[in-house]
């Protein structure tokens, strides 16, 4: 979660605000605009398409509720219509009366009033059966929306997973690298005679070191040489890189530089560091050889001290890359962290 | 030196934020001078209805003049007029029928402030935008000095008010963004300083007496304040739901105050009800940190009063005041949109560092500017300053009958648009 760079008590809040900000827009991968917020914003759909609150069977519930309101009853309403009656002399009365009633009453907005509601009440009739008929569509359209909305909505969910799933990886990956780089030894170039050096040589303890081909050499003329990651497999056929360090001068003043072995002699010595107590490196223990200095002199890629360095809390053991499956990066993360 | 402090409301137990700033100031100002305070007998904001009896009254050593209030506003014909001046082009008339519109319209008190003009040194007039202030100003213009009490509003761009900002002898302003505001819109250019308020802080707080009273186990922020959609409070629901759901194990919302809005049923979000200030001041010592959501503060004492307690803030940075005072003090956080919400509260909680090195930014902030020695001392030179200095002109006459009614005015919506906005910074 969010790691505030708060060095000191003088803090400024417009550099936290922006930080954070910096932090969102890490976050949703893309900086919206105030204006493009707001019309996400405008669009008030969220609720209703919300698929919790969505029956499944909606369709089909409407259409089982659904109910055809029947027809208003109808009425005509022209200028005769109050003097219409079944007895043709009274008809001729009232119209003959018209003039008089017209003395005291104008019915004439009234007949047009009622005229003209008459048509209103046709239209509206006529809208509400389009409404309707409409009904049925819309809520097909909705159904399939708020089904597309929950597909997609899974598929945010899983893709969400997926995405820290890999967050965390690459976090772990980083760490480990970063660690890695922290550790990592520059090698001297080694001298021709050196490289040159018989294979299958015993080494000081009497191990048996098998042939190995030489780790890659540093570009030549560069005497910090490159951090040698470039490694290739151990003497025992394993893939896990070794990182070699610059070996203390030997008795004679140069850098000891010789092929790593993975002997039998070698794995005495890991099970032996396996033993050590927690928190104790090579160098605190009795007959050391990081202590001893020289005593790989001319046979052995690192010393025993320097070993005693990479086995340092925290810090990744590399002779536990080696081939016998005790790779442990979940150790070196959890250090790390 | 005898001084007048004139507010629309005043009372021990009237919580509002300018008449708590005026019961404050006077009761400040009263250890140095003679202070009376002339108020009318309403104690509604809504109604303007009187309540309480006419005559004087004494409240915490302060003597009080209450006045009728000619009558009760009309919510329906305020609504109409406001939506005339702030939304269309009217005329000075329209304002004026607006601001009796709006009220309190105590002609006793204006009269009165008239008939005792010469008793007293100054006249220290409360919110700008009520009839008390504005025909009191008028009155004694050359003994008037003004806390605006202004907010981003649209009653900032009426016309009648340029002359009043112009016409007093000074302006207290209750923040920097304040003063921008009304030198915008009003040109003013006199005497003026930016005060604002202290608060009467408890020397102890006991935050555990707040948490074994309400039971509270979690760690939680606080909101103090009138719980209203004005406020900010709806969308500040929104955003802590939100929030609960992304930090489960985050911060629990406390809300204490009166409500007037719906608050949602959530098992994190927790309303006390009113409290006393003993059980307030304890209640934000307990906090992790106080939102401030109102997105209209001329000034938030809550947050200075969180800041005194070394508490920092999370502001809505809509408002400039807020976001201003929270960047010059570097004792708060603001946010504009709920990322930015969720984001800040979670780096303002307790277990992390950088509360606690803002809440004491704040500390520091609170104890220069804000408190009352400061307050007390500003005041006290500007009317040593007013004294010494010659009033300046009156404010402009009203035009005639027939120049009043010409609308020829813009919508305040419109001058208030053209105003500066943002906080000011430094």
């Amino acid at each position: 979660m969010a790691e505030f760079n708060v060095r000191s008590d003088s803090v400024d809040v417009e550099q936290i605000m922006r930080q954070i900000r910096a932090r969102i827009r890490e976050k949703r991968g893309a900086d919206y605009t105030e204006q493009e917020l707001q019309q996400l914003a405008s669009v008030k759909l969220e609720k209703f398409l919300d698929p919790r609150g969505v029956r499944s069977d909606l369709v089909d519930q409407f259409r089982r509720h659904r109910v055809v309101s029947p027809e208003p009853p109808k009425y005509e309403f022209e200028d005769t219509t109050l003097y219409e009656t079944h007895r043709g002399p009274l008809r001729f009365i009232r119209k003959l009366l018209h003039p008089i009633l017209k003395l005291f009453i104008n019915p004439n907005p009234l007949i047009h009033a009622l005229h003209v509601q008459k048509q209103v009440n046709d239209e509206f009739h006529k809208r509400f059966r389009q409404r309707e008929e409409m009904d049925p569509l819309y809520y097909e359209v909705v159904h399939n929306l708020v089904v597309e909305i929950t597909r997609l909505g899974i598929e945010v969910h899983n893709l969400r997973m997926r995405a820290e799933s890999l967050s965390s990886r690459m976090d772990f990956d980083e760490r480990r690298g970063r660690s890695l780089e922290s550790v990592v030894q520059y090698r001297p170039q080694p001298s021709p005679q050196q490289q040159q050096q018989p294979q299958g040589q015993r080494g000081p303890r009497g191990d048996h070191r098998p042939s190995a081909p030489a780790p890659a050499a540093a570009p030549a003329g560069n005497h910090t040489a490159s951090p040698a990651v470039s490694a290739p497999a151990d003497g025992n056929g394993g893939t896990a890189p070794v990182i070699p360090a610059p070996s203390p001068a030997g008795p004679g003043g140069a850098p000891q530089q010789g092929n790593r072995h993975e002997g039998g002699g070698e794995r005495r010595r890991r099970r032996r560091r396996r033993r050590r107590r927690p928190g104790q490196n090579l160098a605190d223990s009795p007959g050391s050889a990081g202590t001893a200095g020289p005593i790989g002199a001319g046979a052995t890629t690192r010393t025993e001290g320097t070993a005693g360095t990479a086995d340092a809390p925290g810090g990744p053991d590399f002779d536990n890359d080696g081939p016998d499956g005790d790779d442990g990066p979940d150790d070196n993360g959890a250090a790390d962290q | 030196m005898k001084l007048a402090v004139v507010v629309q409301r005043y009372g021990a137990d009237i919580s509002g934020g300018a008449e708590l700033h005026a019961r404050y100031v006077a009761e400040r100002l009263a250890r140095h001078a003679s202070v009376e305070v002339l108020t009318t007998c309403a104690r509604d904001y809504v109604s303007w209805r009187n309540e309480l009896p006419p005559g004087a009254e004494q409240i915490n050593g302060v003597t009080v003049r209450r006045f009728l209030v000619a009558r009760p506003r009309d919510t329906n014909d305020f609504g109409r007029r406001s939506l005339l001046v702030f939304e269309r082009p009217h005329s000075i008339a329209d304002e004026l029928k607006w601001l009796d519109s709006e009220g309190p319209a105590s002609f006793d008190l204006v009269r009165h402030i008239t008939r005792v003009k010469a008793d007293f040194d100054f006249f220290v007039f409360f919110s700008y935008r009520y009839y008390h202030a504005w025909h009191g100003a008028r009155a004694v213009p050359e003994k008037a000095v003004l806390v605006p009490t202004a907010e981003r509003d649209p009653a900032i761009g009426l016309g009648i008010f340029g002359p009043v900002f112009r016409g007093v002898r000074a302006v207290m302003y209750n923040s920097f963004e304040e003063r921008a505001l009304i030198q915008s819109v009003s040109g003013r250019q006199g005497p003026g300083v930016v005060v604002g308020v202290g608060s009467a802080i408890p020397e102890r707080t006991q935050p555990w007496r707040f948490r074994k009273k309400f039971h509270v186990k979690r760690p939680f922020a606080i909101y103090l304040g009138r719980i209203d959609e004005n406020k900010g409070c709806r969308q500040l629901f929104a955003f802590f739901e939100r929030y609960a759901v992304m930090y489960p194990q985050g911060l629990d919302l406390i809300l204490v105050g009166s409500k007037h809005l719906e608050i949602p049923r959530h098992p994190r979000i927790r309303h006390v009800g009113f409290l006393s200030d003993e059980d307030k001041f304890d209640g934000l010592s307990a906090a992790d940190v106080l939102i401030m959501p109102s997105q209209f503060e001329s000034l938030s004492m809550v947050a200075l009063e969180a800041w005194a307690l070394g508490k920092p803030v999370l502001a809505n940075g809509r408002c400039d005041v807020l976001r201003g005072q929270c960047v010059r003090s570097n004792g708060g956080l603001y946010y504009l949109d709920f990322e930015e919400f969720a984001e800040a509260l979670y780096a303002l909680e307790g277990t992390g560092p950088l509360g606690a090195i803002l809440g004491a930014n704040g500390r520091e902030f609170f104890k220069r500017h804000y408190t009352w020695p400061v307050i007390e001392r500003k005041y006290l030179e500007m009317f040593e300053r007013l004294k010494r200095e010659p009033a300046g002109a009156a404010p402009d006459p009203l035009p005639g009958f027939f120049a009043r009614r010409k609308r020829t005015l813009p919508p305040g919506r419109e001058v208030m648009n053209t105003a500066p906005a943002g906080p000011v910074l430094r």
